[in-house]
Order: structure tokens, then sequence, then C-alpha cells
């Protein structure tokens, strides 16, 4: 029977395939190759591109920065009067004034700004090296 | 020009020469569009994921390890981005499945179809098929796919493959033997 199955299978492939494959239009390679090499182009661009962007270190930077004044006005207990007392010896009070302000006020943000900041640093980082690697593997 | 195995195409254009995707391209363009034609019923819809079917293959040549033939790893991609495709445009088909195998099905002579109209016959034996039975129809006698490497472009277990493909060749034979009769009569 199986004997008997192999041949029928045997005259059956010969026969299809005398026949004819549907074929698609004729440029199809043309329009195939134009793909891969702008998905090649596109792939390059991606991997010639820093993988964290200016964006990414500038927030960084701005983060490492508030969080160095948060330690520097909290962390050692001197206040800002104190800090900036050299500052009273020149002769331009308004500007004195304005920086302790300035200072007095970024000492006493409180930590969950900083937690913010540090939370959009990640996500940010987290965005950009999830959509490299998407592209990268789609 | 001397024809390369599928291996050395795939190496130089992981090696950076894209150029030599074409071969591929060409070589397995028909295959690839017949099953989306086949799966999709419409020429410019098969295009385009024959198209995306070539363009996911390159994407991902980096993971073709060699385990399976480039071939079967290709189909696979083919049939899958055309069944996504369908459903995602919730297309439904007219089954073609209400061909009644006859009892004259188990056997055919098929020296008996005359040579010029082959072609003619395959074709429009084929397109009577349903879709899954026309892939294991092209991969088994057209491509000579083994059952398993059927079953892994289909995702069908072992025996479901076999049971289609020999209820498919009753088809295919039902259906010739109805178009041979129907030519007779005519003639007559």
């Amino acid at each position: 029977m199986n004997m008997k199955r192999e041949i029928e299978d045997k005259k059956l492939k010969a026969f299809l395939k005398s026949g004819q494959l549907e074929s698609p239009g004729p440029d199809f390679s043309n329009r195939v190759m134009n793909r891969v090499f702008e998905e090649k182009a596109a792939l390059e661009q991606v991997k010639s591109e820093p993988l964290l962007g200016k964006g990414f270190w500038i927030i960084l930077s701005l983060f490492a920065g508030l969080m160095a004044v948060v330690f520097v006005m909290q962390g050692s207990g001197i206040s800002g009067g104190q800090t900036f007392s050299f500052l009273k010896e020149v002769n331009t009070s308004a500007v004195t004034t304005g920086y302790q302000n300035f200072f007095e006020k970024l000492g006493a943000v409180p930590l969950s700004v900083a937690g913010i900041l540090l939370g959009t640093s990640v996500l940010l980082f987290l965005e950009k090296y999830l959509s490299n690697r998407s592209y990268v593997l789609s | 020009m001397e024809q390369k195995d599928d291996n050395y195409y795939i190496e130089k254009v992981l090696g950076g020469e894209t150029n030599y995707f074409s071969y591929v391209v060409e070589k397995y363009q028909d295959i690839v569009f017949s099953i989306a034609l086949k799966v999709l019923r419409n020429r410019e819809d098969a295009e385009e994921m024959a198209q995306e079917s070539f363009i996911k293959a390159y994407k991902s040549l980096g993971s073709f390890r060699g385990s399976a033939k480039f071939s079967t790893w290709l189909y696979r991609i083919t049939y899958n981005t055309c069944i996504s495709e369908t459903r995602k445009k919730k297309q439904h088909f007219t089954s073609t499945d209400d061909v009644q195998i006859s009892d004259e099905a188990e056997e055919m002579n098929l020296d008996g179809i005359p040579e010029e109209n082959r072609a003619r016959y395959i074709k429009e034996a084929l397109e009577k098929l349903p879709e899954d039975e026309y892939t294991l129809v092209l991969l088994y006698y057209f491509e000579e796919k083994s059952v398993d490497e059927i079953c892994t472009v289909t995702g069908l277990s072992a025996s479901n493959a076999k049971v289609k493909l020999f209820r498919a060749r009753k088809k295919l034979y039902t259906i010739l033997n109805e178009m041979l009769k129907d030519e007779l009569h005519t003639i007559l």
C-alpha cells in the first residue's frame, strides 16, 4: 500500500511540476531590493547614533547638579547665610540677597522633587534605549 | 552562472554584501508569491505581503541559525505574515472546501491529461483547493519538503499534515477527473 502511494506521489510530483507557479510583477525583485537597501541605510544610521542622546546627558547633569546642591545645603547643616557670607563683603547687596534667597529656596527643595527628576531621567534613558533596541530587532 | 547553495548567499549578505540578497529573492519569489496569493486572494495584497516577507527575512537573517533549511524558514515567515494579514483585515474566506471527494479519486491516470493542457489543468485544479491544502501541496509536491518541514512552516502536527495531504491529493484527483470529463463532454 505504501509502495503504491509512493509511486502515486512521485507521479503527482512530476505532473504538478510540469505546471507553473504564479509570478509577481516583473519589477518585484527590484522593489524588494530597494526596500532592503532602505532598511540597511536606516539600520546603519541607528547604529551610528550614540545610544544615549544629548537630552539624556543634559537631564542627568542637571539632576546631578541639583543633588549636589541639595547635599551641600542640607547635608552639611550650613545655612545659606553662612555659606555665602563672603558675598556680604562685596558691595552688591541686591545680588547677594538674590543669591541667598535662591539658594535658600533650592536648599529647601524636597527630596520628592529630586526623586521625580531621577525617575524622569531613568524613564528617558529607558525610552531611548528600548526604542533603539526595538528598531534594530523589528 | 553556477548555482550556489543558499547558505553561500546568506553568508555574503551577513558579511555586508547586501546585493547578494537579490539571488534569494529571484530564487524564491514565485513560491513566496504563490503562497501569499492563495492566502490573500488578491494579487496586489499578495505582492505586498510577499515583499514584506522578504524584508522580514532580511532583517532577521542574523537570527537564522541554519538548523532548518533557509527555504523552510522563509516559507514559515511568509505563511505567518500572510495569515497575520488576513487576521488583521478580519478577512473571511469563502472556503473552497466544498469539493466532494469522489470514489474514483483513489487513482488517476495523469498521463491521460494532454500535455498541451497540463499547465492549465494544474493551475485550475490548484485554485480550487482551500489555502491550507494548497500550501501543503505546494510545499510537498513542488518544493519536495518533508512532512516535518511542512509542520515547521504551517505549525500543523505531523499526523494532521499527513491527513490533510492525503485529502488534498484526493481532492486534486477529483477535480482533475471532473475537468477531464467536462472536456470530453465538450468534445463529444
